[in-house]
């Protein structure tokens, strides 16, 4: 059934940056765990939520998305009444201090004015945890809030979750401040950058927001208006990621090899749907030794794999050893090499280098079509 | 290709009796096979690949299943407009009433009122249990360049093995002079593989003419193939080397399983250029458990393996757990192996349970045992 709120799905922020592998693609194209790109979560919660129409923001780098979500079809989401748009901030470079949110939504106002639902669901393309948003209009309406918030509650947040957002909360789930996370204490309500209000409050926000600062983001103006607003948190409670710099990514990915983890995450009455490439199984070979491992389509594997991700149609020859690694999609590893806490993108071909490290905490990045 | 030049037309209505419990409540077509495809897949996808736009598929036996598959024509990419996958079974006819395809060229002659529809100048028929790749837009440029009434592909048969096929003798330039079916003295070893493009004004009117037949049984290689080259009419053959398989029985389905763990095989389903298409279906990657042993195997998406897998192929969604041993097997979609169960040398039918400890197959099996039902655990 069809919710009476419009999805969007926002790309991360400007002073956001990960480690190689977003010199390539935008956070919500990276690949994850194996078959899946990040951008497939927040779009299969909103489909599965009964989200029909979804605005897809891009702020830069747009054809690995573009090519990803393309017509929305394998999202399930309806062919006549349903819609996936990719809308991009135009006016400003990708780097440039202007290219936020607020703008990309101001570039675009009269889009989003023109839906029809009286919501809108604003989830982040960089995040990965699954909930029903469904469940969270509910709440919003029946609280008579303006803006409801989906917030994870951590005890990690001094080492993790950096480049977030906090929130303090009210014993009545008022929403007091909106706040960086300055890794001062472990135990914070992490913002998990998914709000829902009326449409024509976000509309608002978004004036407002231009209005007074060229610089401000969602988050900016939510902060400030909570205190003449009457904004709510909503708990989530499962798996969630933020995937904000590359030992974040790391770690998110090597959670999830954990097959009760990975399965809770991975429902059959909550599918998360990707786009297929119609790869042929995966052949292992005579000598291939693989434990604790996901492992994706169409790859052949005659060598070692030890509590590691491999992406689609990778070749891992005789003789190589790959741990604690995540291999991305069509990378060949040759025989004998050994590879520890790293991480390979695409089409990456490693030949002579022999031993390619990384430490536990700080994974090792190989560059995309990279040889070694 | 030219818009509609040529027409498929997949006969899917048999039942492949010898198939036994595989096929009681779908038609062979719609069995699976290589870990996540169904054998139509193969014809479908050639002809995706081939640029054929409209295939007609004409299904009979047990066809509920095998027509909400087929009619969903994106999957093979047969969803532009101008195309489609057209589900073409029986249906009662304002001056004959309702009867069933009496034969494969009988199934043809039923439609050929949609045929028409798409005026091709060329219709190619092709089996839908049958495991090959193969481009039709070649055998069209034989057909083409020999100026043919009807080309037949053929494989070369080992001699020995020739008299259980149907048999082109040939004149040494291609046109064929002779067909023999099932020859106690084959002549030749090129046998029919069943697929054929006729020019399609020819093969109207003798279907015309066959239909009228009250002694014909209605069948290309009974009645047609035969008539035309009474009538002297060109038929050529096309000979297709690569890899192909009609898995008739239990132990040839498993055999063509088999042969996709061999590194040497022919039909190399990860050739990026030449892609099955098939259902996709949204599940976790494969994922192999901290004690699992997998060697030499064929696993797809949403696979779990706790325990020891070798020279085996598992369809979506099976489950070996911890302590289980599967040899020489073939789990189809939704298999569960539960804790110390041994699977020898068999075929385990779609969401099959095998429960604890049981034992399952031998090792030293004159055949391939067939699982179709739940099996009770064991008691050691």
């Amino acid at each position: 059934m069809a919710v009476s709120a419009f999805g969007i799905v926002s790309s991360a922020d400007n002073t956001i940056h990960v480690e190689g592998l977003h010199d390539y693609r935008p956070i919500g194209a990276f690949s994850f765990l194996g078959r899946f790109r990040v951008i497939d979560f927040p779009i299969s919660n909103m489909s599965n939520s009964g989200i029909n129409r979804i605005q897809v923001y891009v702020r830069s780098r747009p054809r690995s998305i573009a090519e990803h979500v393309g017509s929305g079809r394998h999202y399930n989401i309806n062919s006549k009444r349903g819609k996936i748009q990719l809308l991009f901030s135009e006016n400003s470079s990708s780097r440039s201090i202007y290219n936020n949110d607020i703008n990309a939504y101001y570039e675009n106002l009269d889009i989003i004015q023109r839906m029809h639902q009286e919501y809108v669901i604003i989830a982040p393309s960089y995040m990965v945890y699954k909930q029903d948003y469904k469940q969270l209009l509910d709440a919003h309406i029946a609280s008579g809030a303006d803006v409801t918030l989906l917030y994870h509650k951590v005890d990690n947040a001094r080492e993790y979750f950096k480049n977030c957002h906090t929130i303090s909360v009210n014993r009545q789930k008022g929403v007091s401040s909106i706040d960086k996370n300055l890794g001062t204490a472990n135990n914070k309500n992490i913002l998990m950058d998914t709000y829902c209000m009326k449409r024509d409050t976000f509309v608002e926000l978004v004036k407002d927001a231009s209005w007074m600062s060229s610089m401000y983001t969602l988050a900016d103006i939510v902060n400030i208006m909570c205190k003449q607003m009457d904004v709510r948190a909503y708990q989530h409670k499962g798996y969630f990621a933020t995937l904000t710099s590359l030992e974040d990514y790391y770690n998110a990915s090597m959670e999830l090899i954990n097959y009760d983890i990975a399965s809770d995450l991975f429902r059959a009455e909550w599918p998360i749907y990707t786009r297929t490439t119609d790869s042929c199984p995966t052949q292992y070979f005579e000598t291939s030794k693989v434990t604790d491992s996901f492992v994706s389509n169409g790859c052949l594997i005659e060598g070692t794999i030890d509590r590691s991700i491999i992406g689609r149609s990778v070749v891992i020859k005789k003789g190589a050893v790959i741990k604690n690694s995540i291999i991305m999609a069509y990378a060949v590893i040759e025989e004998g090499v050994h590879i520890e806490n790293a991480i390979v993108d695409k089409w990456a071909h490693i030949i002579h280098a022999k031993n390619i490290k990384g430490e536990p905490g700080a994974p090792q990045y190989i560059k995309r079509n990279d040889t070694l | 290709m030219a818009q509609n030049e040529m027409l498929a037309m997949i006969l899917a209505g048999g039942r492949g009796s010898r198939l036994k419990d595989l096929t009681t409540k779908v038609a062979k077509p719609a069995v699976f096979y290589g870990g996540k495809y169904r054998i139509i897949d193969f014809p479908l996808s050639n002809c995706a690949n081939s640029g054929i736009d409209v295939v007609g598929v004409l299904t009979q036996y047990e066809s509920v299943l095998l027509n909400s598959y087929v009619a969903q024509d994106g999957r093979w990419g047969l969803d532009s407009k101008d195309s489609g996958v057209y589900v073409l079974t029986p249906r009662e006819k304002a001056d004959e009433g309702l009867d069933v395809y009496r034969g494969t060229a009988d199934a043809i002659s039923q439609n050929i009122d949609f045929i028409d529809t798409y005026d091709p100048e060329y219709l190619l028929i092709l089996s839908g249990d049958h495991i090959y790749k193969m481009n039709y837009a070649k055998m069209l440029d034989y057909h083409k360049e020999m100026n043919a009434d009807a080309t037949i592909a053929v494989r070369p048969v080992p001699l020995k093995e020739a008299s259980r096929f149907g048999i082109m003798n040939t004149d040494g330039k291609g046109r064929i002079v002779e067909f023999e079916e099932k020859p106690a003295k084959p002549k030749s070893n090129l046998a029919s593989m069943g697929i054929y493009i006729f020019t399609w004004k020819t093969l109207r009117k003798l279907l015309v003419e066959d239909m009228k037949n009250p002694n014909s049984n209605h069948d290309f290689g009974k009645d047609i193939i035969p008539r035309m080259l009474n009538d002297n009419k060109g038929l050529f053959a096309y000979e297709f080397k690569g890899y192909w398989k009609d898995v008739g029985t239990i132990d040839s389905l498993w055999e063509a399983n088999m042969d996709l763990l061999d590194p040497k095989n022919t039909l190399d389903l990860n050739d990026s250029s030449w892609l099955i298409y098939t259902e996709d279906v949204s599940t976790l990657p494969q994922y192999i458990g901290k004690d699992a042993k997998v060697k030499n195997a064929y696993i797809t998406q949403g696979v779990r393996v706790e325990g020891q897998v070798t020279n085996s192929v598992l369809f979506t969604g099976a489950s070996v757990d911890k302590g289980a041993k599967v040899t020489d097997s073939v789990l189809m979609p939704g298999v569960v192996v539960e804790e110390g169960a041994v699977v020898t040398r068999a075929l385990v039918a779609e969401n099959v349970r095998i429960g604890k400890k049981a034992k399952i197959g031998s090792k030293d099996s004159e055949n391939i045992e067939l699982v179709a039902k739940n099996v009770k655990g064991g008691t050691k």
